[in-house]
């Protein structure tokens, strides 16, 4: 087995806002074809993070590559290669499912017809191509976000940024999410997923890094960071948590 | 990836998509506006002389047989019923309410314009309708322009030597008022060929203004909607230019404006029977320079809130503000000369001044070049504003 390529390194990331570090001096890599998690409770810095990395929001000092580019010199080779979902619903909710997808593919520089081909192939994978043409607006919370997911495969990434998808959802919407993320993996994709459920982290990720207070206080696949403080098959990620920084994740 | 122009491009018909969709916004900016401009004529045509054709009242307090020359070439030259009242007895009818108005050349008018010196018409209006004082005024302005002509002309002359001292009864003002092809003569054309007074004439041009600035400033809440969700930082993540999305917010705008036009004008035109006056080119050259200005305007308030509770709020008296300011709800020519230089300082004031010109008063195309260079510094003040501080993101 040849040894994976790191497909995106970030070294001493800082963010503050109005003087409060909401990032303070984070590195890591994501190697490629791996579902990389951030987890941490509200606040930690797991969205700034992703802003940072994802070329929307610009870094106070620290440095990214992803696939070989720079985010800061090199922006616009890196949005070619990364498509992400944010936190919020960023859809038109009066449009229907594909008219979105469209939409946003073409911004992305698919022709129409590519961009309609593109769309009837991710509401399949995120199992909404029966609802095609449906207004966004009558789905339940949990398709929602799978059509925020679908839309950003449209411009055929290579990694995929998902920041907590699964938030406020029902549990089939969940599973089906797990699903689609677990088999964009399986074709070679590389994920970095964030969340505050240590479950959902526990179950989906290859690697998982733990953030609090703008800080990556810990980092390594979820069974080695479970044997750090006792027997893997019994801690859970929580207790990792409580251990590390005295407060539950729930907080 | 795409230009810039092909994605805003994308976002103007995406946008353009959103909002036919939404039944309220429509209606907002197709019909709503239609309501006022039949209430508002319904109100003002019911003071108005309906039927009669425009009777214009003079009154002379000059005794010189020059005065007197001069009010007989007038009537002869115009194209209107001109009556001649004694002074006192057109004001006692005006007092009683009588008359609307009349145009006054006060003692020593004559003199003073042979003399190169300011001479002074005088208007006076009672409390009647709007459209008697707007034709009373158009009058006088007509007047005023004829014979600052002839002033120019008879001075050029006396400096020749020609006509030495003022002889004034010498003068034969019938054939110097009717030799001179002066601009605004259209003016009282206009008005005597229209006859019976179309309020839609102004009421409709000063809707129309007001409700596509209206429109306009409601797309700053739909940004402002934009950024809260984050689909403009997603867009930006997808590699869509920042000037892409300021551009495609302001073509969707455009189009939403110019659809209002098209339709406020054609029902205008139909069901109103408004007349478009002398140059129709002019007005649907000012219409579409008032519609980028608004699109701009809306840029503008999106580029100064945050939130959505603060862009519709601003919209909201931004346009109720800025509509009776710049003379949509009454037009400016019957207001005091402070409000017409206040109207200045709005978009709208330009547009219903140059509407006014056009579809009241007979002016020719040339002659709103003025409007239409501001309405364009307008937008492009606007919209370079936008470009320096629009923000993609809520915070
Ligand atoms: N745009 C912003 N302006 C000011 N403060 C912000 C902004 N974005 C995030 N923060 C602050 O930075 C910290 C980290 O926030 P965030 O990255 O959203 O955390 P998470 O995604 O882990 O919940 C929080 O304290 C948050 O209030
Ligand atoms: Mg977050």
């Amino acid at each position: 087995m040849t040894a994976a390529q790191d497909f995106l390194t970030a070294s001493s990331l800082h963010k503050a806002f109005d003087g409060a570090q909401a990032v303070d001096g984070v590195s890591f890599t994501i190697r490629q074809g791996e579902i990389f998690g951030l987890l941490g409770p509200n606040g930690a810095g797991k969205t700034t993070t992703i802003r940072m990395l994802s070329t929307v929001l610009q870094a106070d000092a620290g440095d990214v590559t992803i696939g070989g580019f720079s985010v800061g010199r090199q922006g616009d080779e890196v949005r070619r290669l990364i498509g992400v979902c944010p936190q919020e619903l960023a859809l038109y909710p009066e449009l229907s499912a594909s008219d979105n997808m469209i939409f946003f593919g073409r911004m992305a520089g698919l022709s129409g017809r590519e961009a309609k081909a593109a769309a009837r192939q991710n509401l399949e994978t995120v199992g909404l191509a029966d609802r095609a043409k449906d207004k966004v607006d009558k789905f339940s919370g949990g398709m929602k976000r799978r059509v925020n997911i679908a839309i950003a495969l449209m411009n055929r990434p290579r990694m995929l940024f998902l920041d907590e998808p699964t938030v406020g959802i029902d549990p089939q919407s969940r599973n089906h999410i797990f699903e689609t993320v677990e088999s964009l993996r399986d074709g070679g994709m590389t994920v970095l997923y964030t969340t505050h459920y240590m479950e959902e982290a526990d179950r989906l990720c290859d690697r998982i890094g733990i953030m609090d207070h703008g800080r990556l206080i810990s980092l390594g696949a979820p069974r080695e960071l479970k044997a750090r403080i006792g027997d893997p098959d019994q801690v859970t990620l929580e207790s990792v948590f409580l251990d590390l920084t005295g407060r539950s994740l729930r907080d | 990836m795409p230009t810039v122009l092909h994605q805003a491009l994308l976002i103007a018909a995406k946008d353009t998509r959103i909002f036919f969709k939404d039944r309220f916004a429509v209606g907002f900016s197709f019909l709503f506006p239609f309501l006022f401009v039949i209430g508002f004529t319904l109100a003002l045509s019911g003071q108005g002389p309906d039927d009669s054709p425009l009777t214009i009242t003079v009154s002379s307090q000059e005794e010189t047989e020059a005065g007197e020359t001069l009010m007989a070439g007038m009537i002869a030259e115009s194209p209107l019923t001109i009556r001649q009242l004694d002074y006192d007895e057109a004001l006692a009818q005006v007092e009683s309410g009588d008359l609307d108005g009349f145009v006054s050349f006060p003692v020593g008018f004559t003199q003073a314009l042979t003399e190169g010196r300011p001479a002074t018409l005088e208007v006076v209006t009672g409390g009647g309708s709007a459209e008697s004082a707007a034709a009373l005024r158009s009058f006088a302005d007509h007047v005023a322009g004829e014979l600052a002509a002839v002033q120019n002309t008879y001075s050029a002359l006396s400096l020749l030597g020609e006509a030495g001292q003022a002889d004034l009864d010498a003068i034969d003002w019938s054939a110097a008022l009717g030799s001179r092809d002066y601009a605004i003569r259209f003016e009282v054309e206009t008005v005597g060929e229209v006859g019976p007074f179309n309020a839609s004439n102004f009421t409709l041009p000063g809707y129309l203004t007001m409700f596509v600035f209206f429109a306009a400033a409601m797309s700053a809440e739909a940004i402002a909607r934009e950024r809260q969700t984050n689909t403009l930082e997603r867009l930006m993540s997808n590699g869509t230019r920042r000037e892409a999305i300021v551009l495609g917010k302001f073509i969707g705008a455009s189009y939403r404006g110019v659809a209002q036009l098209a339709v406020m004008w054609t029902v205008g035109i139909v069901a109103f029977d408004i007349d478009l006056g002398a140059s129709p080119a002019a007005v649907i050259v000012i219409s579409a320079l008032m519609v980028l200005a608004s699109s701009a305007f809306g840029l503008l308030l999106a580029s100064l809130v945050s939130s959505v509770r603060a862009a519709a709020t601003a919209g909201v008296l931004a346009s109720l503000t800025l509509a009776p300011l710049g003379g949509c709800w009454w037009p400016l020519f019957i207001t005091p000369q402070w409000m017409q230089s206040l109207a200045k300082i709005t978009p709208h004031g330009w547009a219903n001044t140059g509407f006014n010109k056009l579809m009241l008063f007979g002016a020719e195309f040339g002659d709103v070049t003025q409007e239409m260079a501001a309405l364009l510094l307008f937008g492009v003040a606007f919209l370079a504003f936008a470009l320096w501080r629009f923000r993609l993101t809520a915070s």
